[in-house]
């Protein structure tokens, strides 16, 4: 019973990581209409700014979240325009081409990264940011700072911005940008600003998903951004597109899938596995378990 | 006065046959000339994961091969020519690596490379084809074999080389009952083989292998299924950075007996180090070159190296390249081989029989013999990590 | 013919046969990424059978073009209608399932690969000439089968569902047999080019079978244009040719020029480099020029 708990948390920490990544995947697929696939790279390349902060800083938590923001948030910014720009012909989300645009996006960052960053080695946070013992430990069961912080950060994320985006006016004005941006600005919605805040939302985001991504992890390397890529699309996707509750749910019970089939099964089949157990959740509801809510 | 006549006559004839004998003789024992060596330069390319994920690696087995060619440069060259390594980059695409070697073929007399293992497996065949000789010094005898006999490896058999490593671990440090980490790649479970069959022979118990692919990102799933089998020693066979992750993962939930954990061969990187940092204190690693040796020649490459690398310690793989170049220059000195093109095909040949059964190689560390490409007598160490550093616990000879 | 040149063919030749592999079935919108896992898995049965089984090279083969189609159909019985999204998660499925049985089965290498596969005929030289010879019948195969696709009713109905798919749907386009048929025809390519890859190498590794090939043959159609199969044609050996003349400072920074190149014609050609109207201009000069 003991393993089986810590097999559940485990998985809860491993689903936290997709959660978190959907989530701002699906910020900016709300507030932007764009399909970033390249996401978790963004988010690995803000894990590197900060890393470098942290080593010039001596270790200065505050500075290293500060730039992992504002790295995040000026990424988003130069990356905007370019989807803006493949997408004005099409009046839906044009699924392809982001996907393909956002492709290019992720070769670019982590190519960068391997070349401009410590020699393309991976990168490891220091001891105190992970949390140098656990908060708990009983037997196998174990518990580190990090895992709850992005835990709970990412339950609050959700909240934060479901209710930012469907019972606020500013978040309003977002999605109403998004969907039609001519009917937006024939209601009055600064187009320029608001885009632009819309951006800065998806960024600031991203820079703390970095930062606790860095707590549960303890490391990053070039290619984590590509590792967690299609599992992240898959947890959107099957949750709905959009869907933000419904990327909570799906994250975190992926995880725990994951961590039950290497735990149980094979550390080797549990990509396989979790992707045959999505196809076959797909398959019977193509439009996500939670409903697509563009 | 007839008879003085033939006297002298006999006289004479001896002696013209006298004369003729020992101008015979003289012209039979006159030294030949040494070839002459037609190049200017010594070329010799290195096959090379340059760019891509193992670009890293590829930097110090790059590094290693220049510093030798730098080394024998300063020394006068290969018959008293300079030597140059031409990194060739395949960023482990084999797509790139068969046209790189393609070219290749067409003008050098042996190739460095390539580098890993699926380049390896796509590029080897061209060379074996033009019969040229690859040194292949990263890869275990289970890939180099495949291309014999021109190419050599730099390792024996696994089953012989390992199992007296993991059985020494295994009886030194009184492990009992053994949970094994295996990376899904290459020669690596076929590694974790012969690490049980080290267990089998030291008495301990191999309870079981926990397989995991390159793109897990968390551990604990997998490590809590390691301690619940209750082992008392783990060997990791993995990559580098997740080796450093299952370390600490194991630390955080109460592992202590840090010298119970082994690390193997391939793990021993820098990405190891710069991963798992203190974490990895007290852990035991094997491999084959003593850095704490005491000797000019590794003095020297490793002060270069530490000076180029912001003081890391060089890497096992480091010094493969190194000796690879060493052997190139013995060979082609040995058989007086010329770097003339219209004689390719057998200045080819020539070098790869020097090479397959080459006695006493001075290798940067240790000498070694080849017997049909394959080494002989060549050491392994157990050492103990210490605060990013290996600190020599004990060598192990077959 | 040099080796460097035989090799640059070859490849160039399995990157436009993989390439139209992806684009016939995103004439419908569909990223059809199983491809890659046809490759692999048809790839490893033809080493097993011709080293192992020591099956002629010939059957092998024929068996990897049919194990490619008959998955790819069995698949597309399920998507041969399904959102994109679907059709990419099949894609990702397949690939990682395929490695993860190959790296546990024994019998074809696993982690280690197969090696020395024999020649498809007699001496080496033969051997390649085969290769290339049977590649670039293939080319002109299944080019002239996805031209005569492009300028019939299918092609004209595939057109209309990658516009709009309501619309084509009211027209009375099967879009699920349009998806099925292409999904089946590039899965069945894509098994053909698996084998031939390997035997091109005369070795399989896993390695051979990533997921970046699907970043390189989704770059080959968009740069090259994603609407007309000319563009795979163009974009295939230059992309491929690139990463071989590169100066060394250069080519380490090769997939950040990749992705700058995918990017700018994303934003500024999008519809890549052959377009179509380009297409149909360049057909329209020629039969002009046939007929005069």
């Amino acid at each position: 019973m003991q393993t089986f708990i810590a097999q559940v948390i485990n998985g809860l920490s491993l689903g936290s990581i997709y959660v978190l990544l959907a989530t701002g995947f699906n910020l900016l697929l709300l507030v932007a209409m764009i399909i970033h696939f390249a996401y978790p790279q963004v988010v690995v390349f803000s894990m590197y700014i900060a890393w470098v902060v942290l080593r010039y800083t001596g270790n200065s938590i505050v500075l290293a979240v500060l730039a992992a923001i504002l790295s995040s948030v000026l990424l988003n910014l130069i990356s905007a325009p370019l989807f803006q720009q493949v997408m004005k012909n099409r009046e839906e989300v044009d699924i392809n081409t982001t996907m393909v645009l956002s492709l290019g996006i992720g070769m670019i960052i982590t190519d960068v990264l391997s070349h401009g960053f410590n020699k393309g080695l991976p990168i490891a946070f220091p001891s105190k940011l992970i949390g140098e013992t656990p908060i708990l430990r009983v037997g196998l069961i174990s518990l580190q700072g990090g895992q709850v912080a992005s835990l709970a950060v990412g339950v609050l994320a959700v909240s934060g911005i479901f209710l930012l985006l469907y019972k606020t006016r500013p978040g309003r004005a977002f999605r109403a940008i998004a969907e039609d941006p001519n009917g937006a600005r024939l209601v009055g919605i600064p187009l320029l600003r608001t885009g632009f805040e819309s951006y800065a939302l998806s960024g600031v985001l991203g820079g703390l998903i970095a930062v606790l991504l860095a707590m549960l992890l303890g490391y990053s390397s070039p290619g984590l951004g590509e590792q967690v890529a299609h599992k992240v699309l898959a947890v959107s996707i099957i949750a709905g597109l959009g869907n933000l509750v419904g990327g909570l749910v799906v994250g975190l019970a992926l995880g725990i899938l994951e961590a039950l089939v290497q735990g149980y099964i094979s550390g080797s089949w549990s990509n396989a596995i979790a992707f045959v157990v999505m196809l076959l959740v797909m398959l019977f509801k193509p439009r996500g378990l939670f409903g697509i809510k563009l | 006065m007839q008879k003085e006549i033939r006297m002298k006559k006999k006289v004479l004839f001896f002696l013209l046959i006298l004369l003729i004998a020992v101008s015979v003789v003289m012209v039979g024992c006159k030294k030949e000339k040494a070839p002459k060596v037609v190049v200017e330069e010594w070329e010799i390319p290195f096959l090379n994961s340059l760019t891509g994920v193992i670009a890293s690696i590829g930097e110090y087995l790059q590094w290693g091969a220049e510093r030798a060619a730098f080394e024998i440069n300063e020394a006068g060259g290969i018959a008293g020519k300079p030597v140059k390594v031409i990194g060739v980059d395949t960023a482990l695409e084999p797509q790139k690596g068969v046209v790189e070697m393609s070219k290749i073929v067409d003008w050098a007399l042996v190739a460095l490379g390539p580098v890993p293992e699926p380049v390896i497996m796509a590029a080897a065949p061209i060379a074996v084809e033009n019969e040229m000789m690859t040194m292949t010094a990263t890869t275990s005898l289970e890939y180099a074999e495949q291309f014999f006999p021109w190419s050599i490896s730099w390792f024996p058999a696994t089953k012989d080389r390992l199992p007296p490593l993991a059985r020494v671990w295994a009886e030194d440090y009184g492990v009992k009952e053994v949970v094994q980490f295996v990376g899904t790649y290459g020669p690596w479970p076929g590694m974790a083989a012969a690490h049980v069959e080290g267990l089998k022979a030291a008495g301990a118990t191999h309870l079981g292998d926990i397989e995991f692919g390159q793109d897990v990102v968390t551990f604990g799933p997998l490590v809590v299924k390691a301690l619940d089998m209750k082992p008392d020693g783990i060997i990791i066979a993995g990559w580098p950075d997740k080796a450093a992750k299952i370390v600490q993962e194991l630390k955080s939930r109460g592992w202590t007996d840090m010298e119970k954990i082994l690390l193997f061969s391939s793990a021993d990187d820098a990405a190891l180090y710069t991963t798992g940092g203190a974490d990895l204190n007290g852990t035991i690693i094997y491999n084959y070159i003593n850095v704490d040796q005491d000797t000019p020649r590794w003095n020297a490459f490793k002060e270069a190296y530490q000076k180029d690398h912001n003081g890391l310690q060089p890497p096992s793989l480091s010094t493969n390249y190194y000796d690879a170049v060493y052997m190139i220059k013995r060979a082609i000195e040995e058989t007086g081989v010329t770097g003339d093109p219209k004689k390719l095909k057998e200045e080819r040949k020539l070098i790869a029989e020097a090479m397959l059964n080459m006695k006493n190689f001075e290798g940067l560390l240790f000498n070694w013999d080849m017997s049909d490409g394959v080494p002989t007598n060549k050491p392994g160490y157990l050492f103990q990590i210490q605060d990013g550093r290996k600190k020599l616990v004990k060598e192990i000879r077959g | 013919m040099s080796l460097a040149t035989y090799y640059f063919l070859t490849i160039t030749a399995v990157y436009i046969l993989m390439s139209w592999g992806l684009y016939l079935p995103y004439r419908v919108a569909h990223l059809h990424f199983l491809t890659v896992a046809n490759m692999l898995i048809s790839g490893y049965l033809s080493g097993y059978m011709v080293q192992t089984l020591e099956v002629p090279f010939a059957v092998a083969l024929l068996a990897g073009f049919a194990a490619g189609g008959i998955i790819g159909y069995i698949v597309s019985l399920f998507i041969g209608d399904a959102p994109t999204f679907t059709v990419v998660i099949v894609g990702f499925t397949f690939i990682y399932i395929s490695r993860t049985a190959v790296e546990n089965i024994k019998a074809v290498g696993a982690t280690m690969g197969m090696f020395g596969l024999p020649a498809v005929s007699g001496s080496p030289v033969m051997h390649r000439w085969t290769i290339l010879i049977l590649l670039y019948v293939l080319v002109v195969v299944v080019g002239f089968l996805i031209y005569r696709f492009e300028h019939s009713r299918l092609g004209r109905a595939a057109s209309a569902v990658f516009v709009d798919k309501d619309l084509a749907t009211s027209m009375g386009v099967d879009i699920k047999r349009l998806g099925r048929l292409l999904q089946t025809f590039s899965s069945l390519v894509a098994g053909g080019c698996g084998v031939i890859y390997g035997f091109i190498y005369r070795s399989f590794h896993l390695d051979f079978f990533t997921f970046h090939l699907v970043g390189i043959f989704m770059t080959v159609i968009f740069v090259g244009g994603y609407a007309t199969m000319w563009g795979t044609v163009l974009a295939a050996p230059a992309l491929y040719g690139l990463s071989l003349i590169l100066p060394p400072a250069v080519a380490s920074w090769r997939i950040v020029i990749y992705g700058t190149i995918l990017i700018a014609v994303l934003v500024l050609k999008p519809e890549g480099f052959i377009t179509r109207r380009l297409a149909y201009k360049l057909e329209t000069a020629l039969s002009r020029r046939r007929r005069r």
